[in-house]
């Protein structure tokens, strides 16, 4: 019986034989294909940046608190004149870390939370109810504490981001399809800053401030995920930069 | 066929066809989160189910726009229509699956609402390439969610056909706007062309495939209808063709006043019913007669040549049309006639 002779119903038990070895033929083929595109698909995928979350490890820090512009933790590194590390510190979800730590300006505190990192850039998640206060001997010597250096003005163009997403939360945590969360992620008090890129791709993290030191959270939500090009003056806050711009300043790149 | 709802009226090439299509999509989930954990170690387990769920669904959905269109060029295909059903509501869950993932990730633990937030956190509407893509994908999720809720023969019936078919043809706009989503979502962060250059061969080839077999339709519609071009012979019938052209237990569909009418030739009879068949408006001029039966070649829903009404105890009907053989040509009263009135059938010798 030639193909074009044959009856398919579906209802019955068995398909003429041309048409069931040609469906066949075409579930084989449709498997394959997809298959070969899922793993197309997968390999294509744009580089992942080297960022990590540690879910679920949580684990204690010692250090002072700092509020203005963004809560941080200094931490006194080991060893003699070794200076301090500062982490940025954010609570869980897509909120800053003000609930939790704002009435701790200035003081010594031992907190929960896990490490969120990409590069040499480290924040804490830090778990609600485990902030408390502690006294640390390194604070003896106030002088110890790591003061603000100038860099000079700068322009510079790249893409404003949540920290807490780019640095490891998510991956990707830029660009477009991440825009939604980076908008909610900086409305709920995470610390917004310019992933700056120069002409050869070199990529630096700047914490975004007002030229009055202030944050800048919800005068930048319109411009998340955008080019952007910031003119201000950059600080070197530790190992942390910083860059003081209005926001009405910032333009958004075509 | 079937005379209760049940929730699948199962039999061995359903379960065939279900067993394969289960096969094949945990073969690319596993495919494209295998080669993501392989060869992108940074990559975190969310993003590519994500990603693997989203770019499956939106596969299946070109296979299922695919099937109709292939149905019409060759019958070899209908067993990939038989239970096309189950491959839009299989579709459904990988884009539910895609959008509950996507909407935990990016909306969840928010101040806003996560569903508001879908149509507030991204607020460039006014800008194309900057427009927001997930209420467009979230739009589709909506449509696709009403035809998998309306998939069933119980929904059909209840709508009628024309109703149930209107409303599946959704899957279009749902099409638009997925491929509205990818565009103005992941083909705008994604570097590789091979993501521009799928998208854009799976819009030529659905869109292609269905001009192709349009048009391979109307000529054929052209050609249906016999050398005198339903040139009316009296009594208010029409020409078609003769007698021999059409072989026994198949039809000869003509387009009449604007209707498709099936001429079945079975047993040395002839008799004339709509091509529309009431289930879900298969081509029944393309079925053949089986145990007497006029039988769609869709879903094998079956009619009487002679009343045009299913075999009882189904309730189906089809209208007929008055049919004669003068001088060995096939003549058509492309007038239907009133429920209740069958028009019966004629010899093919010319006699009542």
């Amino acid at each position: 019986m030639k193909p074009s002779d044959e009856f398919y119903v579906g209802y019955q038990p068995h398909a003429p034989a041309a048409t069931g070895r040609f469906a066949r033929n075409v579930a084989v083929a449709l498997l394959a294909l997809g298959a070969a595109a899922a793993a197309a698909l997968s390999a294509g995928q744009r580089a992942f940046a080297p960022a990590t979350f540690e879910f679920g490890a949580e684990r204690d820090f010692v250090g002072v608190v700092e509020v203005d512009p963004y809560p941080t933790l200094l931490v006194k590194r080991p060893g003699e004149g070794s200076g301090w590390s500062r982490y940025l510190l954010v609570a869980f979800g897509k909120h800053g870390a003000d609930e939790l730590v704002g009435d701790r300006a200035g003081q010594a505190v031992r907190l929960r939370g896990a490490l969120i990192h990409q590069d040499d850039r480290t924040m804490i998640e830090v778990a609600a109810g485990s902030v408390e206060p502690v006294v640390l001997e390194a604070l003896a010597n106030a002088a110890d504490l790591p003061g603000e250096e100038t860099l000079g003005v700068f322009t510079l163009r790249g893409e404003i981001v949540d920290s807490k997403c780019h640095l490891g939360v998510m991956n990707p945590g830029v660009r477009k399809t991440h825009r939604a969360c980076a908008t909610l992620c900086i409305q709920g008090g995470v610390p917004p800053i310019l992933l700056a890129r120069d002409a050869d791709g070199r990529e630096a993290r700047l914490l975004l401030v007002d030229a009055a030191g202030g944050a800048v959270n919800d005068r930048v939500l319109d411009l998340v995920a955008d080019q952007v090009e910031i003119t201000g003056e950059v600080r070197r806050l530790d190992d942390l930069l910083v860059l003081r711009a209005d926001p009405e300043t910032y333009r958004r790149l075509e | 066929m079937g005379l209760e709802y049940r929730a699948v009226g199962w039999n061995r090439q359903k379960k065939l066809y279900d067993l394969t299509l289960a096969a094949a999509v945990a073969v690319y989930l596993a495919a494209f989160v295998g080669v993501g954990l392989a060869l992108k170690p940074n990559a975190t387990a969310e993003t590519l189910l994500i990603r693997a769920f989203g770019t499956a669904a939106f596969a299946l959905l070109h296979v299922i726009l695919s099937i109709g269109p292939l149905c019409r060029l060759s019958p070899r295909f209908l067993p990939l229509l038989y239970n096309r059903r189950h491959l839009g509501v299989t579709m459904f869950f990988l884009g539910l699956a895609h959008a509950a993932l996507s909407i935990v990730q990016f909306h969840l633990f928010g101040d806003v609402n996560p569903l508001v937030s879908v149509f507030t956190s991204n607020a460039h509407y006014g800008d194309v390439a900057d427009f927001p893509f997930q209420p467009l994908g979230l739009a589709a999720l909506v449509v696709l969610f009403l035809m998998a809720a309306t998939s069933h023969d119980f929904w059909l019936h209840n709508l009628t056909a024309p109703t149930w078919k209107a409303l599946h043809m959704g899957v279009y706009v749902a099409y638009g706007l997925l491929v509205m989503h990818v565009a103005l979502g992941a083909l705008q962060a994604e570097r590789s062309p091979l993501y521009v250059v799928l998208v854009g061969a799976g819009l030529a080839w659905v869109l292609g495939l269905h001009l192709y077999a349009a048009g391979r339709e109307a000529a054929r519609d052209r050609a249906g209808v016999g050398p005198a071009a339903g040139e009316e012979v009296g009594d208010g019938f029409v020409d078609v063709c003769a007698v021999d052209e059409i072989p026994d237990a198949r039809a000869r569909v003509v387009c009449a006043a604007g209707e498709r009418v099936a001429i079945y030739r079975y047993g040395g009879r002839l008799a004339a019913v709509s091509s529309v068949c009431q289930h879900q408006n298969g081509p029944l001029g393309e079925g053949r007669v089986i145990d007497g039966c006029i039988t769609c070649p869709w879903h094998g829903y079956q009619y009487v040549p002679e009343t045009g009404e299913s075999p009882p105890p189904f309730t189906e009907r089809v209208p007929t049309f008055p049919v004669r053989v003068r001088d060995g040509r096939v003549q058509l009263d492309p007038r239907p006639r009133p429920a209740g009135r069958p028009a019966g059938s004629c010899s093919v010798k010319g006699a009542p």
